[in-house]
């Protein structure tokens, strides 16, 4: 089987797109090494933390659940599971196109897969982009940005202002209102969008934001594959 | 509490990793249809729309000026790195004015 590209200049074209994701994740880091600066951790700890979960929302939870003392391992397990379901889906929209650059590469690149960046290369891949090597490159700077972001906070510098104050907790919603309106380009495109902000309205009164996204995802997926004619 | 730090570490990477392979490993046993590649080709569109909601949802006037801001500054500008880039300019004056 050949193999689909996987080259030095689609990593620098991910790394080059990468970079405005990568302000936000840093400012996001900042604030979560604050917390675990808050929970006891060092900056030793919080930065291993931030590099063996890799992402913010269920670093979060599992901090918050460190701190009430009677976290089991077990819960602790459950919790990232819970919280980074949407993973699975990424990874599934991932597959065709990624496995394409064979298993090492692929399962490589997993490593370094975010919320974010995970948006920028399927907007990619759907403007064509065929150099498998760009996700790894989208999360380069990522990576950097969330490490010396937590390492920074964590060093208690309560100088810092917070992420808050700058508009950078909203960052990853502006991307994806962004995003998703250079992505509308025909009627059919629509649907999706109308059914995953209705799906995710409707689930976060029920269950909170952890489901809502994933639901969303499945929802505007189906509604897609519902309405899928098979050219005749 | 008296695992390790080493040991809740891994715990927490090992199920941080299974989310990021098991949707990928799995899908390789699933036939991309035209009708499956439309419904993945739709999921980015759901979930953006999804996040963006969530964020109204959880937001006042301020937050959701920003978005909306956002959703016009990407077509007038035709690149919505820009456009988020500026709402997010957008919703920290906004809050600096007290919105």
């Amino acid at each position: 089987m050949s193999r689909a590209l996987f080259s030095i200049d689609g990593f620098r074209r991910g790394a080059r797109d990468g970079v405005p994701l990568a302000l936000s994740i840093f400012a996001y880091g900042v604030g979560f090494g604050l917390v675990a600066a808050q929970a006891g951790f060092g900056v030793g700890k919080a930065v291993a933390t931030s590099a063996a979960i890799y992402s913010g929302s269920a670093q979060l939870a599992a901090v918050n659940l460190l701190q009430t003392g009677e976290a089991t391992l077990w819960a602790l397990f459950a919790t990232i599971l819970v919280i980074n379901a949407r993973y699975l889906l990424f990874g599934a929209t991932l597959q065709p196109w990624l496995w394409a650059a064979g298993p090492l590469r692929a399962y490589g690149s997993l490593l370094l897969l975010g919320d974010a960046n995970w948006l920028m290369t399927m907007r990619a891949i759907r403007a064509g982009e065929v150099d498998r090597a760009y996700l790894a490159g989208t999360g380069a700077p990522v990576a950097l940005g969330w490490l010396s972001g937590t390492a920074l906070g964590a060093a208690a510098v309560s100088v810092l202002p917070r992420p808050e104050a700058l508009g950078f907790d909203l960052m990853l919603a502006c991307f994806a209102a962004g995003m998703m309106t250079a992505m509308i380009k025909t009627r059919t495109d629509l649907l999706p969008v109308l059914v995953g902000a209705g799906t995710a309205f409707g689930i976060f009164q029920l269950l909170g934001p952890a489901p809502a996204i994933i639901g969303a995802g499945l929802a505007g997926a189906a509604a897609a594959a519902l309405v899928h004619k098979e050219p005749s | 509490m008296t695992e390790s730090f080493a040991a809740l570490l891994a715990v927490m990477a090992a199920a941080a990793f299974l989310c990021r392979v098991a949707g990928f490993t799995l899908m390789r046993y699933v036939p991309v249809s035209p009708r499956v590649e439309a419904a993945l080709r739709a999921t980015p569109l759901a979930v953006m729309a999804g996040i963006t909601v969530l964020a109204l949802q959880a937001g006042g006037l301020a937050e959701g000026l920003a978005l909306a801001s956002v959703v016009g500054l990407t077509l007038v500008l035709r690149s919505d790195v820009a456009a988020a880039l500026l709402g997010v300019v957008v919703v920290a004056l906004l809050r600096w004015a007290g919105v």
